[in-house]
């Protein structure tokens, strides 16, 4: 530690005028020097400081423990400390000044003291409280978010959850139905009778599909995903059987082309369901009476399906996001649509499957859903 | 996450016994640099940072666990269970005095013996027992630290205070000691000035040497002597020094009176 000059600290001087309060203390706090703007902030004279009070007397109790705790130690290690910000009292009592020190460790006449500088600095203490302040809401509206978050998304498992137990439980009673509307197709009815009890027939099936729907979509959600049970297949036939359901009732309307051999890997219950989605989205949305397209392809590398329909195009920025949960291509009303699940599915399929869905949309070439599996055994 | 990296442990010295340091509220390690050097060419010594002080893992830091000093003391047990070597004398600053007591009480055997310098059971006057503040004046120091951001992590070096002579310390060194989170920092102040462990003074029953200052605004005089009424096996010094630190501010008169009660144990 150098020995500094001996300030000039005559009255009137730099040190005593300086707009600042500039003092020395000994290694205990205890006032050696100070000067004219401090003991004016602080209501003293000079003489009622040096050599009677401390530094620390100054301060708040508070002030005073942080003085004791980490002013002193990193001051004594440090040699300095800055930036620190304390409340000094007037001599009155009753009012303190926010003070930012800087304090300095060094040899004076062969023994250390501490040469401190000090500014009143209430704006500065104003704005930092409004920090303080403000941070504390701000943790305050987190910790609110969060809270309203965690609500809202056990809420959302809560709803599916529902869904799911509740398409559950109404596969039994729709079973009933639909064997006793079975039984009844057999029995002797006349024409009215018969017709109501097609289209319960009707119904009870549109039920029944809705009901797979939303239990496929109920496990994807909260099981990360639909389940398959892959086997050895040959695929064009899978295709053709499903296409075969739909081609008695629409006849001449569906055709099914194959490309290369059928045999791939795959779950042929999925694929027909699969398949029941799209070709049922394509009669539902393509043009009556234009030519359906079912097109089962397997190469070396992958297998494919694709389904193709002529009709009014899917609008460009609907396009991506139709594999999402309720999600519709087109805004005109049908009693034939279902919740919006259907192409939701068909991409969990896919990707159970280790594929990929993609559609493209044209008014001159239609629309094509197709799903694509690379083959990696 | 390793006890060492946690608590930022360094060992240094030899020696049959062990030494353990373990700061105080508002600081770090460092404060125990005037010391090291007497006592590492006679003893092992283990250094530490307690968890949210200095350079230990701030990561660490778990409102609950440091709810109370026995979070501290657990994390002493394990410093000394992998670091020390028996025996073990635990050299506690204010605060940490009171941690070395809550691990000594629920690991006896751990511990040949503690040294507290500057301790307090209890910060707050209670009746006849005289800690020396009220609720109050603990509230006002949360105030304090509330509004002292800057104050716990300013980073000026020295040498832009115009004190660049100090050959100790590298113009690289800026403010590097006693650093912390200042939300940590109120914590743990609470923590540690609201805490009451006048009760469990009684249980410590190795030999203990207490370093009281005689002009000591956090530990007054009467605290010392209460403690050692309570201790079973107390030992109080009283030296002549104005502060909370006189590990720093009067190293010799520290170890003089460390030297004379490890002594008269036989370490």
């Amino acid at each position: 530690m150098a020995t500094p000059p001996e300030p000039d600290t005559t009255e009137n001087s730099l040190f005593d005028r300086a707009p600042c309060g500039l003092m020395r203390c000994a290694q205990d706090g205890r006032f050696l020097l100070v000067n004219r703007t401090f003991c004016q902030w602080l209501g003293y004279d000079a003489e009622a400081l040096i050599g009677e009070r401390r530094f620390q007397d100054l301060l708040t109790v508070g002030g005073r423990i942080f003085h004791q705790t980490h002013w002193s130690p990193l001051l004594e290690m440090q040699g300095s400390i800055s930036e620190v910000k304390l409340e000094l009292r007037h001599r009155d009592g009753s009012t303190t000044f926010p003070m930012v020190v800087n304090a300095v460790l060094r040899m004076a006449n062969g023994v250390k003291v501490q040469d401190i500088a000090a500014y009143v600095a209430r704006d500065r203490d104003k704005y930092e409280r409004e920090l303080v302040s403000s941070r504390m809401k701000l943790q305050e509206l987190v910790t609110e978010s969060k809270r309203l978050h965690e609500e809202a998304r056990d809420r959302a498992l809560f709803a599916e959850q529902m869904i799911g137990i509740v398409s559950h439980d109404l596969r039994n009673p729709i079973s009933t139905i639909q064997m006793a509307t079975t039984l009844l197709q057999r029995a002797a009815l006349d024409a009215p009778q018969r017709s109501i009890v097609e289209r319960v027939f009707r119904a009870t099936q549109r039920a029944n599909r809705l009901l797979v729907d939303l239990l496929d979509f109920t496990q994807a959600r909260l099981g990360g995903g639909v389940s398959t049970t892959l086997q050895t297949i040959d695929l064009h036939s899978t295709i053709r059987e499903a296409v075969e359901e739909f081609a008695l009732k629409h006849r001449g309307r569906l055709q099914h082309v194959t490309a290369g051999e059928g045999a791939c890997t795959a779950d042929p219950n999925r694929l027909v369901q699969l398949v029941g989605n799209l070709v049922g989205n394509a009669l539902t949305y393509g043009t009556d009476e234009t030519p359906i397209t079912v097109t089962s392809r397997v190469s070396p590398e992958s297998f494919s399906i694709r389904v193709h329909n002529f009709g009014p195009p899917i609008p460009s920025d609907a396009l991506g996001s139709l594999f999402e949960p309720m999600t519709r291509g087109t805004t005109a009303t049908s009693a034939q649509r279902s919740v919006g699940l259907g192409l939701f599915i068909v991409r969990q399929i896919a990707q159970a499957h280790g594929g990929t869905a993609s559609v493209t949309s044209s008014a001159e070439h239609g629309t094509a859903f197709e799903i694509n599996v690379p083959r990696t055994t | 996450m390793s006890v060492a990296v946690r608590n930022r442990v360094r060992v240094l010295g030899n020696g049959k016994a062990t030494l353990v340091f373990a700061h105080g509220f508002g600081c770090d390690q460092n404060m125990w640099r005037l010391l090291v050097p007497t006592y590492a060419d006679r003893f092992r010594i283990v250094l530490f940072d307690l968890v949210g002080s200095g350079g230990s893992d701030l990561t660490a830091f778990d409102v609950h666990k440091y709810a109370t000093l026995q979070g501290y003391a657990d994390d002493v047990l394990e410093i000394v269970e992998e670091f020390a070597s028996a025996p073990v004398i635990f050299v506690g600053h204010s605060v940490s005095a009171t941690i070395g007591m809550l691990a000594g009480i629920k690991a006896p055997a751990a511990f040949a013996g503690h040294v507290m310098i500057g301790p307090s059971p209890c910060y707050i006057n209670d009746d006849e027992y005289v800690g020396g503040f009220t609720r109050a004046d603990i509230e006002s120091l949360l105030d304090t630290l509330e509004s002292n951001y800057l104050g716990w992590s300013s980073n000026m070096a020295p040498a832009i205070m115009g004190a660049p002579e100090q050959p100790e310390l590298g113009i690289e060194l800026t403010n590097s000691f006693c650093r912390t989170d200042p939300e940590i920092a109120k914590h743990f102040a609470r923590v540690t000035f609201l805490s009451d462990h006048r009760a469990e003074l009684p249980q410590l029953t190795a030999p203990t040497l207490i370093v009281q200052c005689n002009d000591d605004l956090i530990a007054p005089l009467a605290v010392g002597s209460y403690m050692q009424r309570k201790l079973p096996n107390g030992t109080l010094r009283v030296i002549d020094n104005v502060g909370h630190c006189p590990h720093l501010s009067s190293p010799g008169q520290c170890a003089s009176a460390m030297d004379e009660f490890m002594a008269v144990q036989g370490w």
